[in-house]
């Protein structure tokens, strides 16, 4: 999984038939500097079905972790290689070596 | 998966049977400078070192906006008609499975997002 930031939506009519009703999200990936979470400048699109917002941080699940996201008994899997899978309220990062633990509440 | 614009095709006349009648698109990725300059750290945009190789069945050209999807995924959206339990049998590992109507970016702190359409 990675840590992203939810930063728009993407809409498509002309799409596979297995992605049909789902939420395509715009998601800025994430990576630690310090004790703050900065862009890594990659972008992915992962669907959503938690209600996730721009502006959230949220997890994002690979592969077949993605796809279980969306899965049921009697659904079969939809066409996903990423979904986000956590809404985020709050983390801490320790700074290796320098003995800083902050915790941040979004 | 990643959102790409489609800047050119491939075609080969040697290849794995099975690829027979499936179109090859180069794309490129869009990343967090083309989409909202104020939240990249620095400027990366389009770069001819990331195009991306993907196969398609929906009929995207040129110039469009598309979704890829990586692994698994594309495999079975090339083939949509396998039955549970059957396996792919196309070696590809990115495709479309759709293509962009239109985006929207919204950057934090503004009221009114930044849209884009195409």
């Amino acid at each position: 999984m990675i840590l992203g930031r939810v930063i728009g939506e993407v809409w498509a009519t002309q799409k596979h038939e297995r992605l049909e009703g789902a939420k395509a999200m715009l998601v800025a990936r994430l990576r630690r500097d310090g004790i703050r979470l900065v862009p890594t400048g990659e972008v992915v699109v992962a669907l959503d079905n938690i209600g996730a917002q721009t502006g959230h941080i949220v997890t994002v699940s690979w592969g077949s972790g993605a796809r279980a996201v969306f899965s049921s008994p009697d659904n079969r899997d939809v066409l996903a290689d990423a979904a986000i899978s956590r809404i985020v309220d709050g983390y801490s990062v320790d700074e290796a070596g320098a003995g800083i633990d902050v915790e941040h509440t979004e | 998966m990643f959102l790409a614009r489609v800047v050119g095709t491939v075609w080969s006349t040697v290849k794995w049977r099975n690829l027979d009648g499936v179109k090859f698109l180069v794309v490129r990725p869009y990343h967090l400078a083309d989409l909202a300059p104020s939240l990249s750290v620095k400027s990366s945009g389009f770069s001819a070192a990331d195009g991306v190789v993907v196969a398609d069945i929906l009929g995207a050209g040129v110039g469009e906006d598309v979704v890829v999807a990586y692994g698994h995924s594309a495999r079975m959206a090339l083939e949509p008609h396998l039955g549970d339990g059957q396996l792919p049998t196309r070696p590809v590992d990115a495709a479309v499975v759709a293509i962009v109507d239109r985006y929207e970016v919204g950057v934090e702190g503004e009221d009114d997002p930044d849209s884009s359409s195409n």
